[in-house]
């Protein structure tokens, strides 16, 4: 999920970097407007646990690795756009410190698990959710259910990052300067996985932490939470 | 401090980082350039070039230098990368939110 430098051409880094900047920007925005000045701890907080979150690999089918990223989660507590910023500063870390994730790339993989992922994720939750407060059944549920589908569009844009790659930018004779594989392939190694395994594991921790922390601490959810409602 | 119970949590989960590198195999679309050319047959030109200036970090891949050679001590090294990594990361979104106009947190 976290792509590495040489797999996107310059080209497409630098368009997503841009496509990722403006982005950043409406975080700060909304992070200053509507984040509780008493929530800053969270958001720290969240985003080290979106940095550990992705230190646990589990094992998908075909033989590689995956891991639940928590950006829903995270989008759920204190809004997408807060989000964005946490999962992004998790991700800078992991490419700046320990070579998880291209530097170049780090506009991509923060439009795919920074922004797409979160938001995504949070459209599903608040369309599912209906009027269900925390600590409803239904509010954990539609919790899950947007982790599901957010790792999941975060995958499938991985693999269509990865695979318009031979079609962009190939040798005369065709063969691909960056990203070797295919849409064809990139789109079934990267989605399958997920939709079978790391999707049911983002869910179980979407939705498990939303129950608990529903129950326990529903004050976490309630207004001032910096989650545009 | 505040979420104090969060931050515990967080800690046992720097401390559980090890069984995340216990799954055999890697990220798909996440190898390094032997690893491309075992799959794609060839190594690509625009990523043999980017894999030339790059620079290598000490804590590549999570793992701390001279912390190897069995599971003890690449698990000690995961979990102070984990700590270093999850540490550093709050600092940064302490510093974030404090920028974005937070700054009169005490």
């Amino acid at each position: 999920m976290h792509i590495p430098d040489g797999y996107l051409s310059p080209q497409s880094a630098g368009a997503l970097y841009v496509l990722s900047a403006p982005l950043w920007a409406l975080s700060l925005r909304a992070i200053r407007r509507s984040l509780d000045q008493r929530r800053v701890a969270l958001l720290s907080l969240l985003s080290a646990f979106s940095f550990l979150v992705m230190m646990f690999n589990i094992p998908l089918p075909g033989g590689t690795t995956g891991h639940a990223a928590g950006s829903v989660l995270i989008a759920i507590l204190v809004g997408p756009w807060a989000a964005l910023m946490a999962v992004t500063l998790a991700l800078g870390v992991q490419a700046l410190f320990f070579g998880d994730g291209g530097l170049l790339a780090l506009g991509a993989n923060a439009f795919n698990i920074g922004f797409a992922m979160p938001f995504a994720g949070y459209l599903v939750f608040r369309l599912l959710k209906g009027g269900a407060g925390p600590g409803d059944r239904r509010f954990a549920i539609a919790a899950a259910a947007g982790g599901y589908v957010g790792i999941n569009i975060a995958a499938f844009l991985v693999a269509v990052e990865l695979g318009i790659q031979p079609i962009l930018h190939h040798l005369p004779d065709g063969t691909p300067l960056y990203a070797p594989f295919a849409l064809g392939v990139t789109i079934p190694a990267m989605v399958i996985p997920h939709l079978v395994i790391a999707g049911a594991a983002e869910a179980i921790l979407t939705g498990g932490v939303a129950a608990f922390l529903g129950k326990y601490h529903p004050e976490l959810f309630e207004k001032g939470s910096g989650a545009p409602r | 401090m505040k979420y104090r119970k969060g931050w515990i949590v967080l800690l046992v989960l720097a401390i559980l980082t090890p069984i995340g590198i216990i799954a055999a195999g890697g990220a798909w679309g996440e190898w390094d350039l032997d690893g491309v050319e075992e799959r794609a047959g060839f190594v690509p030109e625009g990523m043999r070039a980017s894999a030339k200036g790059a620079i290598e970090s000490p804590l590549k891949e999570y793992t701390v230098p001279g912390l190897d050679g069995s599971f003890f001590h690449e698990g000690l090294g995961t979990i102070i990368t984990a700590i270093v990594g999850a540490g550093a990361t709050a600092l940064f979104a302490f510093a974030v939110a404090r920028i974005a106009g937070h700054g009169r947190i005490s």
